[in-house]
């Protein structure tokens, strides 16, 4: 990563350490006139936006994508610090439309990864734990048993889920023509995901009446903020069977959720 | 052996130095058998690789140097030798990594002397163990188990190097797989166990020995703003276990 710092010319960035200017490397010549754009994916012309820049527009960088297989280049979507990520986890949960405004410079995969991870963790442990209560409280004769198969299906319709629906959404975009940024759709829709997290924790509560509240309250909020995001991101209204549909799929997963693992 | 005035080196140069000069040295001496030279050589805290070996930690029994020449040939030597070697450094990377002694808060010099087989055995046990005491679903039980604790140990080196931390791939895996040993312990005494209570008592002991024992390299591997970033992947991965162990029964 030391030569996107050492190409950059960031004397005039306010509390940045001024960097050793080196000669220009051929390639970070050829690619100085483009701006540096993290809302392209993958980068082609610019890779990398210091995190002191605002939205980074018109920022020369060197080129760091180094190609699908090496890992550096998928770091810039990782930098990210422990409050930044617990402030869009915060804005996700309140939907309303700061979360935009938070990722536009700079989003990032690592929330989407590990809340997709503890989600499965939850959907399966809090699942099993789930029926376990119930078949206590009705005493049924068998024994219970902890079913993997909770883990597997956990894994397959998270994890699906958050890669899948905003990669088809990416595309359904460009085909519309519209400007989309595949890393803010995985961004934003991993980051809606968080408020199935604690709503799992309630599913637990072996009451029937109770787990059907929970679920529509946590699917109506999460579908809601995907749509305002959507809407934000979209900007047109020519796209509203796109908006509506991504908010009837988010509202379809939580039902998923409900039926499969706490029924 | 001091290399101030010279160019710096890389951090892993430093530890081919040492064994270059320990053979040189054992040479001279004549000696038969070599020990790691416990001298202070300079440590660079943050780069877990550079760093000497472990002082009285990994003896290296058999390997003999006559006068700078080859070491004696590892593909000649009985079963029961290299057998032994190995479990040696097991054992010796298991005393560095989980329990308490005064290297721990140097995490270079600490799995100096990474190797791949006790995860292996770790992984592989806490397998059998949780699938023997499942009653339905067995193969499956292993497999995710076994899925979770290997993919898990590569996503979490993973995710320590994209958010900027300094480790080495292998050793970072190696460490992680180390840190489960309480964990197998843990689901080893599940298994012959069966009341609940207990099983959540030992579970969450055992955990907390995990975490401890995992905590200080991967703190010290990344920046510290983002030091629960890199931690919190790892605490899921470790209860998600001790969840598996709980729950199977």
């Amino acid at each position: 990563m030391e030569e996107g710092y050492t190409s950059l010319p960031t004397s005039h960035l306010l509390g940045s350490v001024p960097a050793v200017i080196a000669e220009e490397k051929p390639s970070a010549g050829a690619s100085q006139s483009l701006p540096a754009n993290l809302q392209v994916f993958p980068p082609g012309n610019g890779g990398y936006i210091p995190p002191e820049s605002p939205l980074g527009g018109e920022e020369q960088a060197a080129n760091t994508w180094k190609g699908f297989c090496s890992l550096s280049s998928y770091t810039p979507y990782f930098n990210v610090d422990t409050d930044v990520v617990v402030d869009r986890i915060i804005s996700s949960v309140y939907p309303m439309d700061d979360f935009s405004r938070k990722i536009d410079g700079s989003p990032d995969l690592y929330g989407p990864v590990w809340i997709s991870a503890t989600l499965v963790f939850m959907l399966a442990a809090l699942g099993n734990y789930g029926t376990y209560l119930i078949q206590k409280k009705s005493d049924l004769n068998g024994d219970w048993e902890f079913d993997v198969s909770y883990v597997d299906w956990a894994a397959c319709v998270v994890f699906g889920y958050a890669v899948a629906v905003p990669a088809a959404c990416y595309f359904l975009l460009q085909y519309f023509g519209l400007n989309a940024n595949l890393i803010r759709l995985w961004c934003m829709w991993g980051y809606s995901l968080f408020l199935f997290i604690p709503a799992s924790l309630f599913l637990v509560v072996p009451s029937e009446i109770f787990r059907w509240i929970i679920i529509i309250l946590a699917g109506s909020a999460s579908s809601w903020f995907v749509y305002l995001n959507l809407m934000v991101s979209t900007e047109g209204s020519d796209t509203r069977p796109l908006v509506i549909s991504a908010l009837v799929l988010q509202f379809a997963l939580a039902l998923f959720i409900k039926i499969f693992f706490f029924s | 052996m001091s290399y101030g005035g010279t160019m710096p080196l890389h951090p892993s140069s430093q530890s081919d130095i040492d064994e270059i000069e320990n053979l040189i040295n054992a040479g001279t001496h004549t000696a038969t058998k070599v020990r790691p030279s416990s001298s202070p050589t300079p440590v660079v805290p943050s780069v877990p690789a550079a760093a000497a070996t472990a002082p009285g930690g990994s003896p290296r029994i058999g390997i003999s140097t006559d006068a700078l020449g080859s070491p004696p040939d590892t593909l000649t030597e009985p079963v029961w030798d290299t057998v032994k070697r190995d479990l040696t450094r097991i054992v010796s990377n298991l005393k560095l990594v989980v329990f308490p002694n005064p290297y721990r808060e140097d995490p270079g010099r600490a799995l100096r002397d990474w190797d791949l087989w006790g995860p292996f055995f770790f992984i592989v046990f806490v397998g059998l163990t949780l699938s023997w005491s499942a009653s339905v679903k067995k193969s499956e039980v292993f497999a995710v188990a076994f899925a979770v604790l290997t993919a898990g140990a590569i996503i979490l080196t993973l995710n320590v190097l994209l958010l900027g931390g300094h480790i080495i791939f292998f050793q970072s895996l190696s460490l992680l797989g180390y840190c489960l040993f309480p964990l197998a312990v843990g689901a080893l005494v599940c298994m012959l166990e069966g009341n609940v209570i207990i099983k959540i008592v030992v579970v969450s002991v055992t955990l907390a020995w995990s975490c401890w024992a995992a905590y200080p390299f991967i703190s010290a591997a990344v920046n510290p703003r983002r030091k629960a970033l890199a931690l919190y992947p790892v605490f899921l991965m470790y209860i998600s276990v001790g969840f598996f162990i709980i729950a199977i029964d």
